[in-house]
């Protein structure tokens, strides 16, 4: 088996503040191979931006990574000094944001950011940094890059500056890049262009992607592996077929049927009582069994743990029971 | 007569003027630039019906929502309601009289309730405003009878808006919309702040709510899906104008226009998982200066002479030249 490029085990997250300790993450693990594009989903406060914040070192105070390791190529960098962090940053881990906006500077041509962290990755003179520049842009998609690269952030488009920031993050040629929702920002006939292109890209170089993203839909149709998060906790973790068409956790099943479809016409969306629960109040047991239709006694005493079954891992003591019948 | 369309929608149209102050002007010696947000739009809405403007981001959906309720005045063409058309200042009573019936549901819940307004004032504002309960204890009543219809509590309403999650307050400001007896909402993007399992149930609400008051809803939307799902007849807009309009199911299952092609072929959607997708061009010109003629011309795989110079008519649901011509065969 090949080695993952990307390993997680047991990462716990917490945020320390005047009420106590917030776990934002608590016992996440998976891996991601190679050329792999692992999707992470989730509603907001699910815990996924703050997984991929603790993967490239970006947790601030007041929040800490309190357990686990994350591991890149076999190598642990979760307790790496700062400096040598930075470096790893960039070059072997290239992110991408939200808001193109904020992630580029207004102050300086496209081409000279680009030039900048290419140079600071690689050892190579200005010239060649711009030919390397000019190369990337053209590859991602940017009309007239030999203009274009002297342009400004704000004289690109939303869809053309995600591009750009797309170029950054493979510039120094990364293994694995952490996409945190893409394509929110974007319109939908432009966020379907700047999917197919990630997926391109990371396929051609066997660059492994962790896309985070609330949008479903995105997932469905660019992951390979899914890992649906729930308060902290990885709920269920599958192969992306499988997940979307036939998901075996409660919450999975209520999120996927949830969603509106552009096929078929369900009269109603299915329905998850309440809402998802706060940081300070995460119920003890399995994070959802007060929202749970099938919870019973079990769930709000005994946390479930990852269980595999069908290619994939659930955390759910329904599955625990079916396989002790099945066993006895 | 019930064949008279509750809401009418006549060839509307927005210029907003987005020069440069005079001094700029006159010191680069530049033009006056208008922006035209809607141009040309019309359609109709039956009572009891779920009508949807879906369109990107400047497309003039939410110009359109706002011309119906009447905050913003239109340029050209009218709004016309239950007969009467509200920008007539010679009906000045009448469309008074016809405020109480027509409320708005905003995108944001967090920006669209006051932060320093107990719930229970927020949704008693519409009764007190329009005289609908004599007593403060009535008020009490109703406001009590609302938050327990849109699934919140009775005592829900001595709390702060701060106090509850974005589709709890969604759910308030559904209350308030419904607090003078709306019969018509318009909801501009309600489900876009939020997650999807809140999402589903603040739809399957509005829903249930449609079906016990005979609500008639215009829905605005970026997502198809969502759309979809909620709406009866959909209008898909471009750079201010309609480009095709009809049932959801035929626009769906057979889109006509060029650009309505390449949305629903663009749009991410989980029941699609591994398939191919045809590359997108392009992104929505700036709508200063848009494209002569048809303005969808520049990114359209159909595009001929006759495209770039003559602005296509809505004719049988569609405006295109390619289809009127039936260049395009059916999907």
């Amino acid at each position: 088996m090949t080695q993952p490029v990307l390993s997680v085990r047991d990462l716990k997250v917490e945020f320390v503040t005047r009420r106590g300790v917030l776990k934002a993450i608590d016992g996440v693990s998976f891996d991601i191979a190679p050329g792999e594009v692992l999707g992470v989903v989730g509603e907001s406060g699910a815990g996924k931006s703050v997984t991929g914040s603790a993967v490239i070192g970006l947790i601030e105070p007041p929040g800490r990574i309190a357990g686990g390791e994350i591991r890149l190529k076999g190598e642990r960098i979760d307790n790496l000094p700062p400096e040598a962090m930075r470096r790893i940053r960039g070059k072997r881990i290239g992110m991408i944001f939200q808001d193109p906006l904020t992630s580029l500077n207004p102050l300086y041509t496209v081409g000279e950011q680009l030039v900048e962290t290419i140079r600071t990755h690689l050892p190579l003179s200005a010239g060649q940094a711009r030919r390397r520049a000019i190369d990337l842009l053209a590859e991602v998609g940017i009309p007239a890059p030999e203009r274009r690269i002297d342009g400004y952030p704000h004289e690109f488009s939303g869809g053309m500056r995600q591009r750009v920031v797309i170029a950054l993050a493979l510039c120094a040629e990364p293994e694995l890049v952490i996409a945190d929702e893409p394509t929110t920002a974007l319109d939908v006939s432009v966020q379907a262009q700047i999917i197919t292109l990630i997926k391109r890209l990371c396929a051609e170089r066997g660059t492994a992607v962790m896309l985070v993203t609330h949008d479903m839909g995105v997932i469905a149709e660019t992951a390979d592996r899914v890992a649906v998060m729930y308060s902290g906790r990885i709920a269920e973790i599958g192969p992306v077929r499988d997940v979307v068409k036939r998901p075996l956790h409660p919450y999975a099943v209520g999120l996927m049927g949830a969603i509106p479809s552009l096929e078929g016409q369900a009269d109603r969306l299915v329905q998850i009582r309440g809402s998802m629960p706060r940081l300070s109040a995460i119920p003890p047991g399995c994070a959802f069994h007060p929202r749970c239709e099938r919870a019973f006694a079990r769930c709000s005493v005994d946390r479930p743990s990852p269980l595999d079954r069908d290619g994939r891992k659930v955390a759910c003591h329904l599955y625990d029971e079916a396989q002790a019948e099945a066993a006895s | 007569m019930s064949e008279l369309p509750f809401v009418e929608v006549r060839r509307l149209r927005r210029v907003f003027d987005v020069s440069k102050p005079w001094l700029n002007r006159m010191l680069e010696r530049e033009q006056k630039q208008y922006l035209t947000a809607v141009d040309d739009v019309s359609f109709t809405i039956r009572r009891g019906e779920t009508f949807a403007l879906v369109g990107e981001s400047g497309s003039g959906k939410s110009t359109v929502a706002r011309m119906v309720v009447g905050l913003l005045p239109p340029s050209a063409g009218e709004v016309v309601i239950d007969g009467v058309p509200i920008n007539d200042p010679a009906r000045a009573a009448e469309v008074r009289a016809l405020r109480r019936r027509i409320q708005m549901i905003f995108q944001d819940p967090y920006a669209s309730l006051n932060p320093r307004w107990r719930v229970e004032r927020i949704i008693a504002e519409p009764i007190r405003a329009f005289h609908l309960s004599a007593s403060a204890r009535e008020v009490r009543e109703r406001v009590g009878e609302l938050l327990t219809l849109v699934g919140l509590h009775p005592a829900d309403g001595a709390k702060f808006p701060h106090e509850f999650s974005g589709g709890q307050r969604q759910r308030i400001a559904i209350a308030r919309a419904l607090a003078s007896q709306a019969e018509f909402i318009v909801c501009d993007e309600p489900t876009s702040a939020l997650d999807v399992s809140v999402q589903a149930q603040i739809l399957n609400l509005m829903r249930d709510l449609q079906d016990r008051f005979g609500l008639t809803y215009l829905f605005i939307s970026h997502n198809l899906a969502v759309v979809r799902h909620m709406a009866s007849r959909i209008g898909v807009m471009y750079l201010g104008r309609i480009v095709e309009i009809g049932g959801g199911r035929e626009l769906f299952v057979k889109p006509q226009h060029p650009y309505t092609r390449m949305l629903l072929n663009a749009v991410p959607d989980i029941a699609m998982t591994g398939r191919l997708r045809e590359a997108v061009q392009g992104e929505i010109p700036n709508p200063i200066n848009p494209p002569s003629g048809c303005t969808f011309h520049p990114r359209c795989p159909f595009v001929f002479d006759r495209c770039r110079r003559e602005v296509p008519p809505l004719e049988a649901g569609v405006a295109c030249h390619a289809v009127a011509e039936g260049r395009i065969a059916a999907a």
